[in-house]
């Protein structure tokens, strides 16, 4: 009697897809979770997030409010910017829970892919990532921008908790959004240089954290060029406008 | 007796390594790659050519039928030696993967990428009780951010990248009349008449046109393409012509 026949638990296809690659909508490690949030008791960003593409790299600004349905403020100094690839970085908006498990995900997918194609994956394979995860995962309550340069140029895109991917010239998401929108159809120019990009960032931080309630105290800006992502908080706007 | 069952089981066991520290079942499975009939890859510039001998025995049987190039993807083409339904087996493992590539990323799979994903699954095949070897060798070739790709995938799930590769029957012959004739300049007519000549060359004869499977992914416009029959037998008169010429 051999013994290989008893090896009875082999499965060549046991991982999902023939190839042993995850399912497109599900990350390579570890497993989005299969329960949703209740709202009432979950710390979301309410939050401004704007993302403005220049020619020389992507300028991102966020506000620094947590809080529980925009009622009470359950933090005032919060990283709502943060790097997710050596070129790019993604906003947290929404719940907070699911915005840093989302950004964990990225990250590692981001390194796999480096690491196993000695290149760094383009920003529209990332965003595309990004929302296949939004539309196959729990991370029902975000909306995040992702801002990026890669060979192609600068890219800004928001991402909407179905999954929907959306490239702009410059976009904002978050509860303050009108406000912010409101100053930047005045203040976007095509041409606009990095150094104004950041001011007008800044300017439509601070309109929403005037007066949405679930924006505020303060503002994190960050620079993304082809040489890394640069990420500045800053308690008081008159720093900055 | 007792003595003989003992060595043998190390070439019964696929997971078993020789006390010299071989797999004798990945070597079979090279065995089964050399009796498959040739296949040829050949790298230009201008783009990858691919081209298969396809055995026909007899005159009854459709020779379509025996396919042995097979495109992967819009700008990747597989060409096998070895056993033809392992190889498709590993084909629509790599056709899958591509489409896996729009859906997960949104953009079109890199060669090396899509080779490595089947030498993977060719090696899981290596350390797995109950499982046997692919009994067959693949050429990849394609296109890559503007640039042409050509790899072979081997039995024990390992990947090479040529300029030129044969795999199959008469391997050594072929690929030694690719070292001699193979130049990096080639044109895709050029990478054409190569790999025909090349299949020619184990029987100093040309070979049949009908008897061979050829396709190219030009560089410019990234598309897998089969060469028709017509086209190959044009090719083949001028070989032939050159021949006499000599």
């Amino acid at each position: 009697m051999s013994n290989w026949n008893r090896t009875q638990s082999w499965s060549p296809e046991s991982n999902g897809t023939a190839d042993g690659s995850p399912s497109p909508y599900e990350p390579e490690l570890g497993s989005l979770p299969s329960t949703g949030e209740d709202g009432a008791n979950v710390n979301s960003t309410g939050t401004t997030t704007v993302g403005i593409t220049t020619d020389d790299g992507v300028v991102i600004a966020t506000d620094m409010r947590a809080s529980l349905g925009g009622r009470f403020v359950s933090n005032k100094n919060v990283q709502k910017v943060e790097q997710i690839h050596p070129t790019a970085a993604l906003t947290l908006v929404g719940s907070v829970g699911g915005a840093q498990s989302f950004i964990r995900t990225l990250r590692s997918e981001v390194d796999l892919f480096e690491a196993r194609r000695d290149e760094q994956m383009p920003i529209s394979a990332l965003a595309t990532l990004a929302g296949n995860f939004a539309r196959g995962g729990p991370f029902r309550a975000i909306n995040p921008i992702l801002g990026g340069v890669d060979d192609d140029g600068s890219h800004v895109y928001s991402i909407d908790p179905a999954g929907g991917v959306m490239a702009d010239d410059y976009t904002v998401t978050g509860s303050g959004m009108q406000l912010a929108y409101g100053l930047l159809e005045q203040e976007y120019e095509e041409g606009l240089s990095l150094a104004d990009a950041r001011t007008a960032a800044a300017r439509a931080v601070h309109s929403a954290a005037e007066r949405d309630t679930g924006s505020g105290n303060g503002v994190f800006l960050a620079s993304v060029t082809a040489d890394g992502v640069d990420i500045q908080g800053h308690d008081s706007f008159d720093d900055v406008i | 007796m007792q003595g003989q069952s003992q060595q043998q089981a190390y070439d019964r066991g696929i997971t078993i390594f020789s006390p010299d520290g071989r797999l004798y079942q990945v070597e079979y499975a090279r065995e089964a790659v050399k009796r498959g009939t040739a296949s040829v890859g050949i790298r230009t510039p201008a783009g990858v050519v691919l081209a298969a001998d396809r055995q026909v025995d007899s005159s009854l049987m459709e020779p379509s039928s025996v396919e042995k190039i097979h495109k992967a993807d819009d700008h990747v083409g597989i060409a096998s030696a070895g056993h033809v339904a392992d190889a498709r087996r590993l084909v629509d493992l790599a056709r899958r993967r591509a489409q896996g590539e729009q859906l997960r990323y949104g953009q079109t799979i890199g060669v090396e990428t899509l080779t490595r994903a089947v030498t993977d699954h060719i090696q899981e095949y290596t350390q797995t009780g109950g499982a046997r070897p692919f009994g067959v060798a693949l050429l990849v070739g394609g296109v890559e951010d503007g640039e042409p790709r050509l790899l072979e995938t081997d039995p024990s799930g390992t990947d090479y990248e040529w300029q030129a590769a044969a795999i199959g029957s008469n391997r050594d012959v072929i690929q030694g009349f690719l070292e001699e004739r193979y130049r990096p300049d080639l044109d895709l007519d050029g990478g054409l008449e190569l790999a025909l000549s090349a299949l020619s060359e184990p029987e100093d004869d040309p070979v049949n046109a009908g008897d061979v499977d050829v396709a190219t992914i030009g560089t410019d416009d990234e598309t897998f393409r089969s060469v028709p029959e017509d086209r190959l037998e044009s090719i083949l008169a001028e070989i032939d012509g050159d021949e006499s010429d000599e």
